[in-house]
């Protein structure tokens, strides 16, 4: 920090007292004509259609609400199929994919034409036309992926490639944000992403468009080894 | 580059109201966004209390703002991010344009953020032969056009997609469009490019977690992302009041401001960056910058009815509401921040001299209240900025309406105020005004009566220059109450 800016610290920190210390005076009369009901015992809740409690079937549902795509499997071979399938629909001839045990077991497995990079610079991301990674947690009441820079290569490969595939196996699945958000508080990463559909924009007109900046499709393929 | 001025609202809200288009466009938003919100928040059990809980939240860190700036401050340096203090927009310019300088960066990629707007932060790095390019889609268009945002949300809400596709003929050169799917295409080609070459980013912040040093950044396109993700350096400008104390907050406010700001139950992405990366090999940016703005926020605190404005999370939903918005649109206030929010921060950021035509611009209705997810009581601010406004804060006010013009305001409303409290006045009143009514009369409805109002009692002219009183009823119900009583 420099020497001015230690300056302008100081200077605003001591308006803020300053500042603070002058409302004082108003706050008595102001605060009572405040309700005074116990704010803080409060826990938000969020209703979600289905209303029952299959946490898969809920994050379908959201997640398909906002233009995501997903498919349920029983294993791993057969979401590699899947991947397949996804591979040849979108024609990828170039795909990135990050370096979880389950990305790179999924990618060896593959039966495709389909040029696999793993961790790819941000250079090559760019010419790659599908992205695949996992990810760390999943929140079913929003249908939103949570991935976790720390855990995974998966910040950039996610984002450039107009296709993202993400594997989730189903274990990851929680009910709410706040438990989501209590989780990943325990061992934060430096940047952790949420990610609900697919990228949109309503800037025109306030007419949708999909795939403004980041992937136009999202693919979610489901693990659920219960099955 | 902005045309409008805050100081001659009445005169850019005249040519906006002849403007079919842009009325159009603003009746569209109102309905849209306004049916989206309903949807979004019905799927809330405790809408009333999510709202109590977040201004909650924000009155407990405003009255210990200090003391949560500091934590703040330690936690993201710990996490190796470098934190800056600008007192004014001058200040925080000068720390990014120094920044950039110093990294001899030459392309500067921009994600949408209002405070930048605020701090004219664009003008600053042109000035100093830097073009950051906006990457926000309708940031992008705005910047093309050598415009300002009219709306917090969606900056180019003012413009129709035939507007649009002619700048990108003219801009960018391509063909002839009408397709919304095209025209974003086209900057998605074009930004792409912007992107890869990036050295430098710089974003706003929603929020700042004093608890782990946590900034947080929503979206639905994905430029944040990639104005954060791709180039070496990430700067991000903070008004010192994104504080939240605890990162379990963060779950109140995604709850509330995207269902507030677009009607969604969340924006597509979510950006939560502590510090930078551990090791070379990770993603992310080797530098974090950010950048602390005070610009006038410390001085709200000093008064509670103040102090509130710092509790708004700019989710544009007053704006949507509002009638007098929706009216006469965004670039009507002059003001970066338009609409009732920007009704009553701006005056307090730039000084009520030059604004004190704003707070004025408010029918008082409530219904930005009323849809504020912090619960901030836009009206009463709106009063007192008015009050402080009559008792002569704003130099000038005396020599644009004359003593006598308030004098004549004062005795018309001392008349009023006398005759709505005694009956008997009352009454001798509606009959006199019903006998003079039928002069000027017309279908119901009393008008066009400003330019003899104006003659007689100048500040009068204005009440009925834009509006048109209805006509006293030929019979009060007190009268018709009276007669069916005799009746029976």
């Amino acid at each position: 920090m420099s020497k001015e800016t230690d300056t302008a610290k100081a200077s605003i920190l001591s308006a803020i007292r300053q500042n603070l210390a002058a409302g004082a005076a108003f706050d008595e009369a102001y605060l009572e004509h405040q309700p005074e009901e116990e704010k803080d015992q409060f826990s938000p809740t969020v209703s979600v259609a289905s209303g029952d409690e299959n946490l898969v079937e809920m994050f379908c549902e959201n997640l398909r609400s906002v233009g995501g795509i997903c498919e349920t499997v029983p294993d791993r071979s057969q979401a590699a199929k899947a991947v397949e399938k996804i591979i040849d629909q979108t024609k990828a001839e170039k795909m990135a994919v990050s370096d979880s045990e389950l990305i790179i077991e999924i990618s060896g497995q593959l039966k495709s034409k389909a040029e696999i990079l793993r961790c790819a610079s941000k250079e090559k991301l760019f010419e790659c036309d599908l992205g695949m990674t996992g990810a760390q947690l999943a929140v079913a009441e929003t249908g939103t992926l949570v991935i976790e820079s720390d855990r995974e290569f998966n910040r950039l490969t996610s984002l450039v490639p107009p296709v993202h595939v993400c594997l989730l196996e189903t274990g990851k699945i929680r009910r709410t944000m706040g438990e989501a958000l209590e989780i990943l508080k325990k061992d934060l990463s430096r940047s952790i992403t949420f990610i609900t559909g697919p990228s949109r924009t309503s800037d025109i007109e306030l007419t949708l468009a999909i795939g403004v900046h980041g992937p136009a499709r999202l693919f979610v393929i489901l693990i659920d080894e219960k099955k | 580059m902005n045309q409008f001025a805050s100081e001659n609202f009445d005169r850019n809200a005249r040519a906006a109201l002849k403007d079919e288009t842009l009325r159009g466009a603003l009746k569209n938003l109102a309905d849209t966004f306004g049916q989206r919100r309903r949807t979004a928040i019905s799927s809330v059990e405790n809408w009333e209390a999510l709202r109590e809980k977040a201004r909650s939240i924000k009155d407990k860190t405003l009255l210990s703002l200090d003391k949560y700036l500091e934590q703040f401050t330690e936690k993201a340096e710990k996490a190796g991010a470098q934190i800056h203090w600008a007192i004014d927009g001058g200040e925080a310019c000068h720390i990014v344009s120094e920044l950039i300088k110093e990294r001899h960066a030459t392309r500067v990629v921009k994600s949408k953020s209002m405070v930048t707007e605020e701090i004219h932060l664009n003008n600053a790095l042109e000035k100093g032969g830097i073009d950051p390019v906006e990457t926000d889609l309708g940031e992008w268009i705005i910047q093309l056009a050598g415009e300002t945002p009219s709306h917090i949300v969606v900056p180019a809400i003012h413009k129709t997609k035939r507007q649009i596709a002619d700048l990108f003929v003219e801009k960018v050169g391509i063909e002839p469009t009408e397709d919304v799917d095209v025209l974003t295409g086209t900057a998605r080609r074009f930004l792409r490019q912007k992107f890869a070459e990036a050295e430098i980013g710089v974003s706003g912040v929603n929020f700042g977690v004093a608890e782990t040093g946590t900034i947080l950044i929503l979206e639905n396109e994905g430029n944040i992302r990639l104005t954060t993700g791709l180039p070496k350096t990430h700067i991000a400008v903070m008004g010192i009041e994104k504080i939240i104390p605890n990162f379990a907050d963060l779950d109140v406010f995604l709850k509330l401001l995207p269902r507030s700001g677009t009607g969604q139950k969340l924006t597509t992405y979510q950006s939560l960056i502590t510090g930078v990366k551990r090791k070379p090999s990770d993603e992310g940016p080797e530098e974090l910058h950010i950048v602390l703005l005070d610009n006038g926020r410390s001085r709200m605190l000093s008064h509670p009815v103040t102090r509130q404005s710092l509790a708004c999370i700019r989710c544009g939903a007053c704006l949507n509401a509002c009638p007098v918005y929706q009216a006469v649109g965004g670039h009507a206030y002059g003001s970066v921040y338009p609409g009732p929010i920007g009704a009553v921060i701006t005056p307090q950021l730039v000084g009520i001299e030059k604004t004190k035509q704003l707070p004025f611009a408010s029918s008082l209705c409530g219904a930005c209240r009323e849809v504020c997810p912090v619960k901030i009581d836009i009206p009463a601010l709106l009063l007192h900025l008015r009050a402080r406004i009559n008792d002569g804060e704003a130099d000038g006010i005396k020599a644009e309406s004359g003593p006598k013009g308030k004098a004549a305001e004062r005795f018309a409303f001392g008349v009023y105020a006398l005759a709505w409290s005694k009956a008997g006045i009352y009454r001798l009143g509606t009959k006199t005004a019903r006998l003079l009514q039928k002069f000027v009369a017309k279908d119901g409805k009393i008008g066009e009566i400003s330019g003899l109002l104006a003659k007689i009692a100048p500040p009068l002219g204005h009440w009925t220059e834009f509006r048109d009183a209805p006509t006293v009823a030929p019979r009060s119900f007190r009268e018709i109450w009276e007669e069916e009583l005799k009746e029976k």
